[in-house]
């Protein structure tokens, strides 16, 4: 891609990216504040946030190796669980005042039960249990799960989570979305003014600082965007499907090749803001179930959504004139597998190509995923 | 018109050259551990059989394979497996999938009529159904490539190898040579479990007649007659060396890019 953002904002969120414990989050701790990491896009942040605290979205970033981690999974577990627990073996989460891990995957589920007995200096481990239905039966289960985390997040950090700062941090991250889904519009332009690795940089970036100043930065970055030339060079115009994907450098491999990564739906990506919280209803906790159970766009770990997700991937491919859509998944997921050869199945009646990619947590193998991207396009006749 | 196709392969480097879409020489060489030396010296020795003094006489170039961005006299890169595809529909017109065998890897591509490749699927995350592969087991039995392919043809009760892995299904080779089975069993056993392999990948984009198989490892018989058993219908033979099925589909492409040129001189 030709012009790249050169911007002091930008660079921001690109550095929150790149590190893991990043300078806002430093200074963050450094002023006394608290930092709660959390597995998986589906444990309400704004609670965490509604306790005075700082969500953070756990990745593996700056991991190298798995060699500690290794141990403690199984040959089927993915390089994310691998890493992430590895860092935790390493130290490198030290910085964080506690831990929330959900059943979101096997995966992920086992990085807790490693986490309480083999990490004991984080004193603070929680864990979800997250439905896999979207009715309002698991609504309403997912909101006392809400509620007993209210509760120990209360008692733990000796604060007080009222109903009135938890609607107070939900409009906040609802403002998030809201910016979020801006800078997503702007992509929509025949010259989308950012790339797809830039925009995955901010959105990475937005699960890894306070809310206020990451709405405060994203709002410049908005201004600076305004009337930009935009990206006219690609092949091709590309949305991007899959699970954990918090490295803008994989991006950066697909669009080199030429094919500009327009949209997503991605847990660092649309799934996260295209929907807002119901801010309308009375109890937040509720508010907030709904939201993470049912109204947003859903990933496979939710039973009998398939077509609705499908039907989202192919509305956001029009509305965003996508060409063709690149499925990646980490290796050994098995909610993605399933999906990917069944949403495969669904853009080929609709007449949209995919290419469907398995990768490791660390990008590597860059030859092979340049072949691929490139015969893809080629396929497409770009 | 005329035009080169240089495709760099992990094992072997090809070049071929073309005159108004025919192939007036073609070279094979093993690939040095410099991509550049090996495009270089293989497309020098088929120019030299071409009775052409210099690369300038050709109007375009293109390369393709694993060692394509490497190639420093190409006019444009583009993938093997679009190479592949155009190279065997032009061999064989009624081709609708193609299995390439390389050195290192493996894919499939289902072609509609024109050629175009609608959908593939490639393996290179590992060794199991590839050149090196074969070459392994050629070592650990003592038997050379050629010898692979005829003791494979030779078999009568192929027995179960149920390793993949290159490494492991060497060891089981050993484990079965050391309990007496039939060399030719064995053998034949490794072409079984490589072509389910295959026909799995095959599967996943459709299984379309005619299937042809590209790349060095389509000259063994043994594993043409492993997959036909597979997948049940009959693999095609390419009318030509299907290792340069990559190469060709480089120089036609070339020859196609040259003729849009002229056409838009012309206008």
């Amino acid at each position: 891609m030709e012009t790249k953002i050169k911007s002091k904002v930008f660079e921001k969120f690109s550095e929150a990216t790149r590190t893991l414990f990043n300078p806002v989050l430093q200074n963050w701790k450094d002023q006394g504040g608290k930092i709660v990491g959390y597995f998986c896009s589906t444990v309400p942040e704004e609670l965490i946030t509604a306790a005075g605290l700082v969500p953070l979205r756990m990745r593996a970033t700056g991991s190298t190796s798995t060699e500690r981690s290794d141990a403690f999974f199984s040959s089927i577990n993915c390089s994310f669980a691998r890493h992430c627990f590895n860092l935790a073996l390493t130290g490198d989460f030290k910085f964080l005042d506690g831990v929330i891990c959900v059943n979101s995957c096997d995966h992920v589920r086992r990085i807790y039960d490693n986490w309480i007995r083999f990490v004991p200096d984080t004193k603070f481990v929680e864990v979800m249990s997250l439905p896999r239905k979207t009715e309002a039966t698991q609504v309403a289960w997912y909101r006392d799960e809400i509620n007993l985390l209210r509760g120990k997040l209360e008692k733990h950090f000796g604060v007080k989570i009222s109903d009135k700062t938890l609607w107070k941090a939900i409009k906040l991250h609802n403002e998030t979305r809201r910016l979020q889904k801006k800078l997503y519009e702007l992509r929509k332009q025949d010259r989308p003014p950012i790339t797809g690795a830039e925009t995955l940089a901010v959105m990475v970036a937005g699960t890894a600082m306070p809310k206020e100043q990451y709405n405060n930065m994203l709002r410049e970055l908005l201004d600076e965007l305004k009337g930009a030339k935009g990206h006219s060079s690609h092949r091709a115009r590309l949305m991007i499907v899959g699970g954990i994907l918090d490295d803008p450098e994989y991006v950066s491999v697909i669009e080199d090749q030429g094919g500009l990564v327009v949209t997503d739906s991605l847990c660092f990506g649309t799934r996260i803001m295209w929907v807002q919280v119901d801010e309308s209803l009375s109890d937040p906790a509720e508010a907030l179930s709904k939201y993470y159970v049912a109204d947003r766009p859903s990933c496979p770990r939710f039973y009998g959504e398939h077509d609705n997700r499908a039907t989202y991937i192919i509305d956001m491919c029009r509305e965003f004139k996508c060409d063709g859509v690149i499925g990646e998944r980490l290796m050994f997921c098995d909610l993605w597998a399933v999906e990917h050869y069944m949403l495969g199945q669904d853009l080929k009646a609709a007449g949209i190509p995919m290419l469907k990619l398995d990768r490791e947590y660390l990008t590597g193998g860059v030859g092979q995923l340049r072949t691929r991207v490139q015969a893809f396009l080629e396929t497409m006749g770009r | 018109m005329l035009v080169g196709g240089c495709d760099v392969g992990s094992a072997t480097g090809k070049a071929v050259i073309m005159r108004n879409e025919e192939i007036i020489s073609y070279e094979i060489i093993p690939s040095t551990t410099k991509p550049e030396v090996t495009a270089r010296t293989v497309m020098d020795m088929a120019l030299k059989k071409a009775g052409l003094s210099s690369i300038s006489e050709l109007d375009y170039i293109v390369g393709t394979g694993y060692g394509r961005l490497k190639v420093p006299f190409a006019n444009e890169n583009i993938s093997e497996i679009t190479c592949h595809a155009r190279g065997a529909q032009w061999l064989l017109p009624t081709v609708r999938t193609v299995v390439d065998i390389g050195g290192q890897d493996c894919k499939v591509m289902s072609l509609g009529e024109n050629g175009k490749v609608l959908e593939f699927v490639m393996n290179d995350r590992c060794a199991a159904g590839t050149g090196r592969f074969f070459e392994a087991m050629a070592r650990a039995l003592d038997c050379g490539l050629q010898g692979l392919s005829e003791l494979s043809l030779q078999g009568k009760n192929p027995a179960t190898i149920s390793s993949q892995c290159s490494v492991f299904a060497e060891s089981e080779v050993v484990t079965l040579v050391n309990e007496g089975k039939e060399l030719s069993d064995i053998v034949a056993g490794l072409h079984a479990s490589i072509a389910s392999r295959l026909n799995s990948m095959v599967r996943k984009v459709g299984l379309v007649e005619d299937v042809v198989l590209t790349g060095g490892c389509a000259k063994n018989d043994g594993l043409a007659k492993a997959l036909e058993d597979k997948l049940g219908v009959t693999v095609k033979k390419l009318p030509l060396d299907p290792q340069i099925a990559g190469a060709i589909g480089a120089a036609l492409i070339a020859a196609e890019r040259v003729s849009k040129q002229t056409t838009k001189s012309h206008a």
